[in-house]
């Protein structure tokens, strides 16, 4: 029991062991930090890899795509029953534009996917704006609900005018904040105009279709002014016309000059649900002679924006209809000309995104599900050459999302092995300052480890006392460096952005990082590994100085001055 | 008390030498003795006599280089380093010239220190309030009982060494060692000192063996022992 006793009041009465509780603290703070901080991105690159392919990618080398894909994915779920869902998924490049806008020209990524199916494959519905969590995403939501989360947002961009407005007070705004109060004004322009055209859909289609009634009479009149005055209106009325679901598109929530972040962080979207924007397509799904290819240019209406948190992706990526991209990229099934019934090239897609039930989603599970898909789609591929039937021209993998993205999440886990390693270097200065304090205290507790031979503690006794002690200076000050750390890692992007706002000084790059945010969650099992390292470096830095005090002649010890 | 029972204390032919470098010290040079149990001994002399390295290696402290220390007719050569600390912290209590209290801890846990090491921390919880009681009860009969909470530097130079015999009978030891219990202390308070030991070996029946300077206190006690050069004189 006096063990017990004189470990807690060395604990607290002795003012050295701060020192190394503070010492001890520290270390674990910085490890922590940076391990969650590196984990957290291998974490993210996971969740955005699986939230845009899902577990396994059944891809082709060239751009020209897989065939038959619909019956592969039924065979699929019948022969792999580790199989959740899979979806087909196109693939392309374009160039985006506003109507009315002829110098805003984006190239982007050109992505066609199918909902609902989507979102039985990836997370996909939960980065949507108007539809987040819906289970069953769609290219025609309630134009209600649009309407309601488009309002949301107005109020919301007006909020921040407003705040901007007080902020500068009587004083007037400077350079930036005029700059930002303009960005908001053009925002707040935008998103009304969307309001008001979603509002005025069905008018606006009437009044399409009477133009052109009009323009058809004024041709058979011969009336040239007339019909050229009736097709400016009538182009006016279709940039602002919502378009059917198969022509809508849903923006990735980060392209230039379609959003724009406020100096706190703030998400403003310009051009958003209700507007229309055009994209050129590059057609490269069939193989063709450089000179046979035209981009071919269409009208969208955005629907939705999704946000997958990956920086690089949503500053590129748009979705459209899969069927859409499938007819304007060149990839629609193609039939003999001479026999309707004969289809000389079936339907294709780039890739086929397959979800796996989540016990068999991880290590190497998920590797054997994956050799079953791969098995499963050699033996398709057998199959349909039987029948004379290319079901792909090029090669075809099958990869797990970490495979695909093995150089990114490699680069990041060398990263963070280097930075254990710095920091466990780091730390073994702790273990010394430990050993040191300790020394001290066993020099200046010689007279006192005598008297407790005197009435009767062991060596191994005494030998405890300090054990314990480093112990519980591992354990306090890891506890104390874990809540600095939690309490760090959790407002990482708030504390980012005072140092941004404060110092000029921005250390996280979204552009380099790829990511929106820094990752900001504390992993229970590295906290916990942390938590016993530092016990063991408590324990290991007290041991040579508790042998020391063990070994002490109890006859020395009282003589000691 | 039985004519046949054993000495509490019997010290027969001892030697002790310390080594320091090259040069060797012989302090103790075969002396013999023995007390009988209840019995009050001091053990005066000159300084480098070697009385402080009798009381330790009577109370288990230090071994012999030869001879032999029964303690209540007990060879201690025969006992292992365990059963040497169960003795000292069972059977013998240590009073020391410059007190030796623990700083960190108060009168009362100081006083308690000697019960902690002789309970696991199971025993303690169930001996606790037992043992706190003890305590206070020492306490009180060393003029304490209004100081328990204070600490050693707080306490004038008296009481410390009360807290320090406190500390000592404790564990309700046969066998009381003091080593100049009074060496640190004026006359007035030396003498104080001195009255509590007699009474406390009288209350509790232990045998007292104290080392001392001073013949006054010295012929307070039930026998002398005289040390000259390591051996006991007359």
């Amino acid at each position: 029991m006096y063990k017990l006793t004189l470990c807690l009041k060395y604990l607290l009465k002795r003012g050295l062991a701060y020192f190394a509780t503070a010492g001890v603290a520290l270390c674990v703070f910085m490890m922590l930090v940076a391990v969650s901080v590196l984990n957290g991105f291998v974490a993210k690159i996971e969740r955005a890899a699986k939230g845009l392919f899902g577990d396994v990618v059944v891809s082709t080398a060239s751009l020209s795509g897989v065939g038959y894909y619909d019956e592969f994915i039924g065979r699929l779920k019948r022969e792999v029953p580790q199989v959740a869902g899979a979806s087909p998924f196109i693939l392309t490049y374009g160039i985006l534009q506003i109507p009315g806008q002829p110098d805003f020209r984006r190239p982007v990524q050109v992505t066609g996917i199918r909902l609902p199916e989507r979102a039985a494959v990836s997370d996909f519905e939960e980065g949507l704006f108007v539809q987040k969590g819906s289970a069953h995403p769609t290219w025609d939501p309630p134009t209600a609900e649009v309407l309601r989360r488009l309002a949301e947002e107005y109020r919301k961009v007006e909020a921040i005018r407003s705040r901007l407005g007080q902020a500068a007070g009587p004083a007037g705004m400077n350079d930036e904040q005029q700059n930002l109060w303009n960005r908001l004004d053009n925002a707040l322009w935008f998103q009304a105009r969307a309001i008001e055209d979603l509002r005025s859909a069905g008018a606006r289609d009437m009044r399409i279709e009477l133009l052109n009634a009009e323009i058809n009479a004024a041709d058979q009149r011969g009336d040239e002014k007339r019909r050229k005055e009736l097709t400016e209106r009538l182009a006016e009325e279709q940039r602002r016309m919502i378009h059917a679901p198969a022509d809508r598109v849903i923006l990735g929530l980060g392209i230039p000059g379609l959003s724009f972040r406020t100096p706190d962080g703030q998400t403003i979207r310009v051009i958003g649900p209700g507007q229309n924007v055009s994209l050129s397509i590059i057609p490269f799904g069939r193989a063709l002679g450089s000179a046979e290819i035209t981009p071919v240019t269409r009208t969208f209406t955005v629907i939705d924006d999704c946000s997958t948190d990956v920086s690089s992706i949503d500053s590129e990526v748009v979705y459209v209809p899969f069927e859409t991209l499938q007819r304007l990229n060149n990839m629609a099934e193609e039939r003999s000309a001479a026999d309707p019934n004969v289809v000389v090239r079936p339907a294709r897609c780039s890739q086929i995104h397959v979800k796996v039930a989540p016990q068999w989603s991880r290590g190497a599970k998920l590797l054997e599900v994956n050799r079953l898909i791969e098995r499963c789609w050699i033996g398709f591929e057998r199959d349909y050459a039987a029948r004379n039937l290319e079901v792909a021209s090029t090669p075809v993998m099958v990869e797990t999302w970490r495979q695909r993205q093995i150089k990114l999440v490699n680069q990041i886990e060398s990263q963070r092995t280097l930075m254990v390693i710095i920091l466990s270097v780091i730390s073994f200065v702790a273990v010394l300052l430990i050993f040191v304090i300790f020394y001290v205290i066993v020099v200046q507790k010689t007279r006192d480890i005598g008297v407790l031979k005197a009435v009767g503690a062991s060596g191994q006794g005494v030998a405890a006392i300090f054990l314990a002690y480093g112990a519980a200076i591992g354990l306090v000050g890891s506890l104390l460096g874990v809540i600095g750390a939690c309490e760090f890692v959790w407002n990482i992007n708030p504390i980012h952005d005072w140092v941004a706002r404060t110092f000029g000084f921005e250390v996280w790059s979204r552009e380099t990082f790829m990511f929106e945010k820094i990752p900001n969650e504390v992993g229970l099992t590295t906290a916990v590994r942390v938590v016993l390292g530092a016990v063991l470096a408590g324990v290991t830095g007290a041991l040579l100085p508790a042998v020391l005090a063990a070994r002490k002649q109890p006859v020395e010890a009282l003589r000691y001055e | 008390m039985s004519e046949t029972a054993p000495p509490a204390v019997e010290v027969r032919a001892v030697h002790k030498s310390y080594h320091l470098g090259r040069t060797s010290l012989h302090v103790l040079r075969g002396l013999g003795f023995a007390v009988p149990t209840g019995h009050f001994v001091a053990v005066v002399g000159a300084s480098g006599s070697g009385k402080s390295t009798l009381l330790h290696v009577v109370g288990l402290l230090d071994r012999p280089d030869r001879g032999q220390v029964l303690l209540g007719g007990v060879d201690t050569a025969d006992l292992s380093a365990r059963q040497r600390n169960l003795r000292r912290c069972h059977e013998i209590g240590f009073v020391f010239q410059f007190y030796h209290l623990l700083p960190e801890l108060n009168v009362l846990q100081n006083t308690l220190l000697p019960a902690k090491v002789a309970s696991s921390a199971v025993q303690w919880l169930a001996r606790r309030r037992q043992q706190t009681a003890r305590a206070l009860e020492v306490l009180e009969s060393m003029g304490l009982a209004d100081r328990i909470r204070h600490r050693p530097k707080e306490l004038s130079g008296g009481e410390r060494q009360r807290v320090a015999i406190a500390r000592a009978l404790m564990n309700r030891p046969k066998l009381l060692l003091a080593d100049e219990p009074t060496g640190n202390l004026d006359s007035r308070t030396g003498r104080q000192i001195m009255k509590v030991l007699r009474e406390a070996g009288r209350q509790t029946g232990a045998t007292v063996l104290m080392v001392t300077h001073d013949a006054d206190l010295a012929g307070q006690a039930d026998r002398v022992l005289h040390m000259v050069d390591g051996r006991i004189a007359g």
